[in-house]
């Protein structure tokens, strides 16, 4: 019953589905056609994280670093302090374990160190803002915290974060069709090693396109300094919608050289105002970690509405079905209504936390 | 005539003695006095109240989900459990001639019977033996647990009672037997309530205990049977955690598939493929899902097929057109038991001569037919043999048979077999037997273009109850590939004219509608089988503009990014991608060009899609979204504004057309409609709100028992109606195979021996494993109610499953053999169990807060390895390893925080950790033959004693008389105070102090506490 694909992407949403469903994966032609073939030093690193916060994880990476066998072990949880390489964000190696930490042994406590925000993943902002939020309705809320410790730009980073999970036995079942309207928005500005008048400048200008639609629009200047602010300069604005239902659409612009804090901030603006627009009650980020914990729900339907899945929802529902049997209904939510939003239903597999400790 | 004239009511006499009589009794409601329950004080009353709240509380359960539906739900198995030669038959064959009228004679499996609209009872007989009582233990809903009046209780019982709580307890009613045997009515008496005593201690006071007379034509008398049946229907059942969290089927017939060419070639040996059949229960079975056989091990599911319910319940439509003549015929399904009609599936054809036939009972006549079926039941031989003995006409009228041996044995038989491998060494083979047993030629041989060579036999075929593998079946069930059955007598006189027949041939041509057919293909999924239809429905939704998800994720094998560009043009491509690799559809392809691309959970937003947001228009059409925007039904935007005028328009038109001659009426009411709904919803909530600030807040609020009832109930509404209208396929798709339908699963590589001794006696459970449980790790548990932990390595399961313990599961052991019962506690790969170990030693040289310590160790290295470790002495005086002494071997230096005392025995604490064995063996008691009981491993210690051998003994363990020198202690010397000392004393405690009580100290001189003075006294 193993569990095989090829290439590199979507490597960890199948690390995750193998070491869930107790199933040994196999990954295969990873790069084979590189330059530079194999694992990434980052793909290595979440590998590595892995077998910190599982036991008896094998993982067995051939010579050439293009193929690896994984076969799970038990989530253990516990204490875990990681030092996260440099050319991947803590967001890279955070997303997957939210997905596992759940279901662990003991309630787990990672620290991360490394980049906080980076243009490629989920900054720590959003994790703690919005990717956390959404465990809520699957009854994982209580003691679930980010703490951001210290921020860390690229290319040194030297942030920290401590990541804090509880345990559940199972996950509630989610029924969530209402996306409701906008009613308030938030946002972080911060920036480290910069002049703090960037951050404002960034909510100016944010709020220029944003004052329009609510009133109820709050955007913090978070402004780290010294020892906490990291080694490299940079900042970023991230922005949250949320809905009367308690729907949340975020986005999020990192500074990049050349070019000024209003467009970066625009930037976010725009793109938060297009997932505002996609709507549904799932933002379009996390709509894997929703799937994922509505396939593991107890054996009943789940429902939820969502925005048109993105290529790494559509293979990760492909993945689902490997790993779990378990396949999703998705119909248009309305036949007459021309809007794109799906109903996403599914039957759960009754995931239980066998590795929680009883006694 | 007399039906059709109404019946008189009846009319109550008002005046007589009647009369009287009733108007008497109506001034009493009750037998008794209200009055004399009534609380005499108020304190009473409280109590009294309090015991009736107690009371109600204990009817309260944990709400639990039941996961079998209430519309089809599997049948209650029933499961008769007692102690050899209790009766159990004799009540299993009471019963199902109280449900179905009846009487089988050998009851083997299990007998599935309708007892109701909405119940159906499958009865099980349950061995002896342990493993099986083990295994019906894990299914029973119900146990009707025998036991014999005339002998009391025996081992047997008290051990399945203790397996039964292990595994969830399901219902339990005893029913006492042979009471016919006590003839003294004050004996019977006395044992009816000892045994009820027993029963209930064992229970719960107050379980329902039956007791049976004696035997009557070899049942039990019906009315004490009718009595027991009303008991069973009206049974309600709490769901088991266990059973509610995974899928599990009782397989009530079972069929080897494996073909006989292959077994014949392996001599018998080789893997098995079986199917086996059931009803569903628990929870939803899925396609992949690993299951267990108890007895047999874990094995991987092939195929599941959804199969017609063979015992369905009445509906009304039945019921009207159920003939008075079949009332005497009702449903029994024991495929096991040779009972009931014909059934004709995929694996074999089923022939039950109705009456009192049944095989090998030679009483009742048997004609031909039934002979020739028996035969054919009987065939043994290879095919070869067959072939040997078999006759081949070319033509129907060729006068001499082609031969391949010399015809030696040339007497027909009434079946014939015949093979002739194609090029692929498959063996088909199809006996066939004439209409009337007289014309035995009616074959036709067929030449194909592409070489195939099929014997093609005609006339009425039967087909042998016998196993074939699936592919040649279906291929048999499609009816295009080989003619069979309904046009033989065309065929055969064709083939006496000499036609060929190239039926083959337009098999060939259409290989894409034979997997049209979803049993057709057995080596994919089903989901892969119907591919082609998928791409072309897939077509016509991108037609369709909007695309059809469900289909584009599962059936198409277009990469996402394909999915999320549209690319209408990449199907042409897609198919020549199909020819080379029909298996891996998920594999992603290297050509997609994202070789440079990263797993970011981030998609970039292009520059150009974000630019829109630059103009007032597109920042105002999304207004709607935000609460301060207009509400839906008056959107604000112009476009969405527009299409529902739009819709309107056309709604109006077709209105108009529809009815233009009931005026305008219709018209206006559509208007107001969605304003008037508009505004009563608006009022609705209003309303609520009202009622919610002003009522009792309380009356509204419900418990919580009654609020978690509730939520279950509209989850489960929610899953009803979820997929209420979804058809069938996708609906396995999924929530994969509900619970109460009757399924085929067929099993692949299952070990020879399991096919080769099949009992139909023992139990044959088909167990769901969750994804957790496939894998294999240490297992913490301990029994119940002791403070006692035990690891051992196997497969997991979920914490707080029960399991039971037993030493051995041979029978005619008359101690109680389950040794222990418990729970799961924990799960983990790897474990850490450590021994208590104690070093000790003694001091031989003591400094202040150092001392020289020997005997612990034997040698300097052995100290190193200890440096830094903890030491402790009886006195509880703490301290650390320092470092080893070069002169007597094993001595070391250690502090402490205290000087210890010669005395003194110091200690080191150290742990000694032990891995337990990762050794894990099946009990596998199905794959032996009835007789044989299993057997584990022997202990070592039944080995030495079987062996004769003695225990090993180590010297050193052996426990020797403690010598311990006696200890001299030297005498304690009081000193006499002197004088100097007297007077210093009393100068301090004067208050002096100073100078004179240095002085005292100084001089060294003794000044006893009075405590020490009373000592030295």
């Amino acid at each position: 019953m193993t569990l095989h694909y090829s290439g590199h992407l979507y490597f960890r949403h199948r690390l995750v589905l193998a070491i869930l469903s107790g199933k040994p994966i196999k990954i295969d032609k990873i790069r084979p056609g590189d330059k530079n073939p194999g694992l990434r030093d980052y793909e290595v690193g979440l590998l590595r994280l892995i077998e910190k916060v599982t036991n008896g994880t094998v993982i067995e990476i051939s010579l050439t670093g293009t193929a690896i066998l994984l076969k799970p072990g038990i989530i253990s949880g516990g204490p875990v302090a990681y030092e996260c390489p440099s050319s991947r964000s803590v967001g890279y190696f955070l997303e997957p374990i939210i997905m596992l930490a759940p279901f662990s042994k003991k309630p787990l406590a990672l620290t991360l160190r490394g980049i906080t925000t980076d243009d490629k993943d989920l900054s720590v902002d959003l994790i703690r803002t919005v990717t956390l939020p959404h465990l809520e309705p699957f009854g994982i809320s209580d003691k679930l915290e980010l703490k951001i410790k210290k921020r860390g730009s690229p290319p040194l980073g030297g942030g920290e974060v401590l990541f804090l999970c509880p345990i559940v036995k199972q996950v509630k079942t989610l029924n969530f069709v209402d996306p409701g309207k906008i009613k308030r928005i938030r946002g972080i500005a911060h920036a480290v090693r910069v002049s703090p008048q960037f951050s404002n400048r960034m909510i100016e200008a944010a709020r220029s396109v944003l004052n329009r639609y609510i009133p109820d629009i709050y955007l913090y200047s978070d402004v780290y300094k010294g020892e906490e602010s990291g080694k490299s300069p940079g900042y970023a604005l991230s922005l949250v919608a949320e809905s009367t239902t308690s729907a949340l659409h975020c986005a999020e612009a990192v500074s990049q050289p050349g070019i000024a804090p209003e467009d970066i901030a625009l930037h976010a603006t725009r793109s938060l105002l297009t997932e505002v627009e996609r709507g549904g009650c799932v933002d379009q980020k996390h709509q894997s970690l929703v799937l994922l914990m509505m396939v593991l729900g107890s054996e009943d339907v789940g429902r939820c509405r969502m925005a048109e899945p993105t290529e790494r929802t559509v293979q990760f529902l492909r993945d689902v079905r490997d790993a779990f049997g378990t396949s999703f209904k998705i119909v248009p939510v309305d036949t007459s209504d021309q809007s794109p939003q799906l109903l996403y239903s599914c039957y759960g597999v009754g995931y239980v936390n066998t590795n929680r400790t009883l006694a | 005539m007399s039906d059709q004239r109404p019946s008189k009511a009846h009319q109550p006499s008002r005046s007589g003695k009647k009369a009287e009589k009733k108007a008497r009794g109506k001034g009493k409601h009750n037998a008794f006095n209200d009055k004399a329950f009534a609380p005499r004080s108020g304190r009473r009353a409280e109590r009294q109240g309090r015991r009736a709240a107690e009371r109600d509380q204990t009817r309260l359960h944990v709400p639990l989900v039941d996961r079998t539906p209430d519309d089809v739900p599997p049948p209650v198995i029933v499961a008769i459990v007692g102690p050899p030669g209790v009766g159990k038959s004799t009540l299993v064959k009471s019963l199902v001639r109280r449900y179905t009228k009846q009487t089988l004679n050998d009851i083997r499996g299990p007998v599935t019977v309708i007892s109701g609209k909405k119940r159906r009872l499958t009865f099980i007989e349950c061995n002896t033996d342990l493993s099986s009582m083990i295994d019906i233990g894990k299914i029973a809903d119900l146990v009707l647990l025998m036991i014999d009046g005339s002998f009391g209780f025996e081992m047997e019982t008290f051990e399945f009672l203790n397996i039964l709580q292990a595994h969830g307890f399901p219902k339990v009613i005893g029913v006492l037997t042979h009471l016919d045997l006590i003839k003294k009515a004050t004996t019977l008496r006395a044992t009816k309530k000892t045994l009820k005593k027993r029963f209930w201690a064992e229970i719960y006071q107050g379980a329902k205990l039956f007791y049976l007379s004696g035997v009557l034509n070899g049942r039990y008398p019906d009315s004490e049977i009718l009595n027991l049946s009303r008991f069973i229907s009206v049974m309600k059942f709490r769901p088991l955690v266990f059973r509610n969290a995974h899928p599990y089927l009782l397989a009530d017939r079972f069929e080897d598939l494996t073909s006989r060419e292959q077994i014949r070639l392996s001599k018998g040996k080789c893997d098995r493929t079986v199917t086996v059949y059931g009803y569903l229960r628990g929870t939803n079975l899925r396609e992949g899902t690993k299951v267990h056989v108890p007895g047999v091990g874990d094995l991987d599911i092939n195929t599941i097929t959804l199969l017609g319910d063979p015992c369905p319940f009445p509906t009304a439509e039945s019921e009207k057109r159920r003939k008075l003549s079949e009332k005497k015929t009702l449903l029994v399904h024991a495929p096991m038991s040779d009972v009931g009609g014909v059934t004709y599936d995929k694996d074999a054809v089923w022939v039950n001569v109705p009456g009192s036939f049944t095989r090998g009972n030679r009483d009742v006549p048997q004609g031909e037919g039934e002979q020739m079926v028996m035969d054919l039941q009987d065939v043994n031989e290879t095919l070869e043999h067959a072939v040997a003995r078999s006759q081949i006409r070319l033509l129907g009228s060729s006068s001499k048979s082609l031969s391949l041996y010399p015809p030696s044995n040339q007497h027909t038989p009434s079946h014939q077999g015949s093979e002739v491998e194609d090029e692929g060494q498959k063996a088909q083979e199809l006996t066939s037997i004439s209409d009337d047993g007289s014309d035995i030629g009616d074959e036709e041989l067929q030449y194909d273009e592409d070489e195939n060579v099929e014997l093609h036999f005609t006339g009425r075929s039967t087909r042998r109850v016998s196993r074939r593998p699936a592919d040649r079946l279906s291929e048999i069930h499609d009816g295009t590939g080989i003619d069979y059955a309904e046009s033989d007598s065309d065929l055969g006189e064709d083939g006496n004219e000499g036609t060929l027949m190239a039926s083959d041939l337009d098999r060939g041509s259409d290989p894409v509608l034979q997997t049209d057919n979803e049993e057709a293909d057995d080596e994919f999924p089903k989901w892969k089988s119907n591919l082609s239809d998928q791409v072309n429905a897939f077509k016509l939704a991108q037609r369709n503009k909007r695309k059809d998800w469900t289909k584009l994720i599962y059936y198409s094998a277009l990469s996402p990014r394909q999915i999320m560009q549209g690319e209408l043009n990449a199907s042409d491509r897609k198919k020549d991608e199909e020819k080379d690799d029909n298996d891996d559809f998920f594999t992603l392809k290297a050509t997609d060009g994202d070789v440079d691309s990263l797993d970011t959970t981030k998609e970039k937003c292009p520059p150009n899609q974000l630019a829109k947001w630059a103009t007032e228009e597109t920042l105002d059409s999304i207004r709607h979204l935000f609460i301060t925007g207009l509400s839906d039904t008056i959107p604000a935007d112009d476009a969405s504004g527009r299409d529902v005028a739009t819709n309107d328009d056309v709604f109006d038109e077709d209105e108009r057309t529809n009815s233009d001659n009931e005026g305008d009426t219709p018209r206006k009411a559509d208007d107001a409609d969605p304003q008037a709904t508009t505004l009563a919803a608006k009022k609705e909530a209003l309303k609520r709100k009202f009622d919610e600030q002003y009522d009792d807040p309380d009356s509204t609020k419900q418990d919580f028992y009654a609020e978690a009832k509730e939520a279950i109930s509209a989850q489960q509404a929610l899953n009803r109606a979820e997929f209420a209208n979804v058809d069938i396929a996708t609906r396995i798709l999924v929530e994969g195979y509900q619970p109460g339908s009757y399924v085929r699963i067929e099993l692949n590589s299952v070990p020879c021996e399991m096919s080769e001794h099949f009992d139909p006696s023992r139990p044959l459970v088909i167990g769901g494993l969750l994804s957790a449980e496939e894998q294999f790790g240490f297992v913490q548990y301990t029994p119940e109610h002791m403070h006692c932990y035990a690891t051992f390595y196997g497969p997991i399961s979920a914490p707080n499953t029960g399991f039971c313990a037993l030493n051995s599961l041979e029978d005619g052991i008359a101690a109680f053999r389950i040794a222990a019962t418990g729970v799961v506690l924990d799960i983990d790969r790897s474990v850490k169990i450590v021994k208590k170990l104690k070093l000790t030693g003694v001091p031989y040289k003591i400094f202040k807060n150092t001392a020289f310590v020997k005997d612990m160790f034997s040698s300097a290295l052995e100290v190193a390895k200890f440096e830094g470790a903890n030491l402790r002495t009886v006195s509880g005086i703490r301290g650390q390893v320092k470092k080893a002494l070069p002169k007597p071997d094993g001595a070391f230096r250690a502090t402490f925080e205290d000087k210890v005392l010669m005395s003194d025995i110091i200690f080191l604490r150290a742990w000694y950790s032990i891995q337990p064995r990762k050794f894990y063996n099946p009990v596998t008691s199905l794959l032996l033959s009835s007789g044989s009981g299993w057997m584990g491993m022997r202990l070592t210690g039944q080995v030495r004693r079987e062996q004769n051998l003695s225990v090993p003994h180590n010297r050193d363990s052996a426990y020797k008389p403690i010598v311990r020198p006696s200890r001299r202690f030297n005498p304690l010397k009081a000193i006499i105070p002197s004088e100097a000392c007297r007077i210093a004393r009393t100068r301090r405690e004067e208050g002096f102090g100073g100078d004179a009580a240095n002085a005292s100290t100084a001089k060294g001189c003794y000044s006893a506490e009075t405590r020490e003075k009373k000592g030295a006294r």
